[in-house]
Formats: structure tokens, C-alpha cells, sequence
């Protein structure tokens, strides 16, 4: 009767660690934005994408009151110490299933031009995500210092 | 000797043993250390209110010269919003820190602006900017290299730039050059060293 429970446990365990990553969803989770001056024209934006869809999907754009414009952007290591900052090929951010991309300092971050206000600490501004499979996602993003 | 106070004792000895052993250990910077301090030629730049500043202003402090721009929305306010957390953590040696942003975007960047935007993480923060040419000049002993390129239709333009904070010593040698991703806590400790050094 022991064993019997005991595999049945096992099996209960095997199965949920089956189902777990498929049927959930594309979330975004920790987004925010950096404290900047209003004599700093642009900012940016960051945050954790996590998919747990069960399907691979993007990230194409973001909209947000808090900037004229909004872009995917990224940082690239040119050697020698010298970054490069450019837009996102063809403005989409794979986000494959299973997986989290970050938009971190450094890498990949949406670029905030033509800021509409300073940004202070503390402050949050909404942020409209579009993403190719899970449409339209609405997050908040917190101002803070880093 | 009890077998008890025979413990106690060894526990101290391994105890002191480890605290001199990390005593002794040199202390590693968070950065790219020059082995021979680099004399850096002076440069005069504008600052607001067509101040001119000299690096030499500021020797007998320790001065990180940090190129970037205004409109850059990632690694250059990171790298402030540091060095700016360093300063403050310093507390009564905070007056042996300066940092000094050179604008490598004359063409946007006015004095007054730089003034207004360094300001805003530190107030000591001083912005400084010039000609195509003084920019170069004052760039060279640090390796400076900087492009303004298209973004995108919208975006108007981006300039990559050396992304690196150079560290130079109170006589104004060049000894550490920063990653854009040293951590606020690599750059204090670097600080907190070098003062305790000076005895």
C-alpha cells in the first residue's frame, strides 16, 4: 500500500513537471524605467519578458504617454571599449518559449525619445507592450535610480 | 591543557590566521588597472556660463573623466547615476571625488545643457564640451573614439562612444579605466582603497 502511494507521488510529481511551461503565459514581470533629468531628451525602459506560453513569440513594439517616441533598441560591444547603440533588426525581439529575455542596462532596452516629463524616482507611467502571438499587454513601469 | 581551552586556542589562531592572510592579499580593482600611471596632457574645455575648466583644476583629487552625451538613454545615466552612489558613499571624503562628463555631441549638447544634466545626479558634477577638435585633442591619451550615426527615421542620431570612466590619481595620472557594467560597489571599494593608501 506504502509503495503504491509512494508511486503514485512520483507519478503526480512527473506529471505536473510535465504540464508546467506549456500552459501558461507570456508575462512581463519587473519593468521599469530610469530616473533622468528633463534636460535628458531620452530614456529607457527595461524589464523581464517571460514565456511560458508553450510557443515562441516577440516583442514588436511598445507605446507609452511618457515618451514621444518608443524603440527596441540595443547596446553592442564594438571592442576596445567603445558601445554602439542601435535599433532592433526589424523592430522584434524573439522571446522563444520556455525562455525569459531580459531587457537589461547594457543589452536590450526600449528606447524612450523625446521624454515627455522628467523622470523621478518613484513615479510609475504605463507601458503598452505588443507582442506578435500574445497581442496587446499592459504593464507599469516604476521610475527608480538603477 | 584541557582539551576544551587547546580548541579555543586553535580556533583563535585559524581565526587570525585568515583575517592576516586577507590583509596581505592585494586588492583588486574593479577595472582595468594601468601597471604605470599615464600622464594625461591637460585639456581646456567649456562648462557652462563659457567657464573654461582644465583637468588640471582638479588635481589633488581623484577625477573620473566619463565621455558620453546627453541624449544617450542607457549606459551614459547609468554610468552617473554610479559614480554619483559612489560619492555619496564616500560621506566626509566625498570632496576627493570629482567627476567630469565630456559631451562628445557639441552639436546638442550646450554647456547649459550638460550643466543642467550632470547636476541632476551630483550636484559637484561638472559637464564640459568644445569643438570637434578640443574634443579630440582632450580625448586622445584616453584611446577616445566616437561616430554619430543614423538611428532611425524618428530617432534623429546616436553616437557610440568609448563607454569606459577613467580614474586618474590626484596628480592627475590615468590608473584605472571602468566598464560600463563595474558595479557602483567594485568602484567604491577602488576608492575607499586608494584613500586609505594616501595613510
Amino acid at each position: 500500500m506504502k509503495q503504491t502511494l509512494f508511486l503514485l507521488a512520483l507519478a503526480f510529481l512527473l506529471l505536473s513537471g510535465c504540464t508546467a511551461g506549456g500552459d501558461g503565459q507570456l508575462s512581463v514581470a519587473d519593468a521599469w524605467g530610469r530616473t533622468s533629468p528633463a534636460s535628458a531628451a531620452n530614456g529607457a525602459f527595461y524589464m523581464n519578458v517571460v514565456n511560458d506560453s508553450g510557443s515562441d513569440d516577440a516583442l514588436l513594439s511598445v507605446a507609452t504617454p511618457a515618451c514621444g517616441m518608443a524603440e527596441l533598441h540595443e547596446m553592442y560591444d564594438q571592442g576596445e571599449g567603445v558601445m554602439g547603440m542601435r535599433p532592433v533588426a526589424g523592430q522584434r525581439i524573439p522571446v522563444p518559449a520556455g525562455e525569459t529575455v531580459e531587457l537589461k542596462p547594457g543589452g536590450l532596452h526600449v528606447m524612450c525619445m523625446n521624454k515627455t516629463a522628467a523622470f523621478e524616482t518613484g513615479e510609475t507611467y504605463p507601458l503598452t507592450l505588443t507582442f506578435e502571438k500574445a497581442g496587446a499587454i499592459e504593464v507599469t513601469a516604476e521610475i527608480r535610480e538603477q | 591543557m584541557s582539551l576544551k581551552f587547546r580548541f579555543i586556542i586553535l580556533g583563535a589562531l585559524l581565526l587570525w590566521l585568515s583575517a592576516a592572510c586577507s590583509a596581505f592579499q592585494p586588492h583588486e580593482f574593479g577595472g582595468v588597472v594601468f601597471p604605470e600611471p599615464q600622464t594625461v596632457s591637460d585639456f581646456a574645455l567649456t562648462a557652462a556660463n563659457d567657464q573654461t575648466v582644465h583637468l588640471s583644476d582638479f588635481e589633488g583629487d581623484y577625477v573620473f573623466v566619463y565621455f558620453g552625451y546627453t541624449f544617450c538613454p542607457d549606459l551614459c545615466p547609468d554610468t552617473l547615476a554610479k559614480l554619483a552612489l559612489v560619492r555619496r558613499e564616500l560621506g566626509d571624503d566625498a570632496e576627493r571625488m570629482q567627476v567630469l562628463m565630456v559631451s562628445v555631441d557639441p552639436e546638442r549638447d550646450t554647456p547649459e545643457r550638460l550643466a543642467e544634466y550632470v547636476s541632476f545626479f551630483d550636484d559637484s558634477f561638472v559637464g564640459v564640451t568644445g569643438t570637434p577638435e578640443e574634443i579630440d585633442a582632450a580625448g586622445k591619451p584616453f584611446g577616445l573614439y566616437y561616430e554619430a550615426h543614423e538611428g532611425s527615421s524618428d530617432s534623429s542620431y546616436l553616437v557610440d562612444h568609448t563607454a569606459r570612466a577613467f580614474l586618474l590619481d590626484p596628480n592627475g595620472r590615468l590608473i584605472v579605466a571602468y566598464p560600463y557594467d563595474a558595479s557602483d560597489e567594485a568602484i567604491l571599494a577602488d576608492m575607499e582603497y586608494l584613500l586609505a593608501q594616501e595613510g
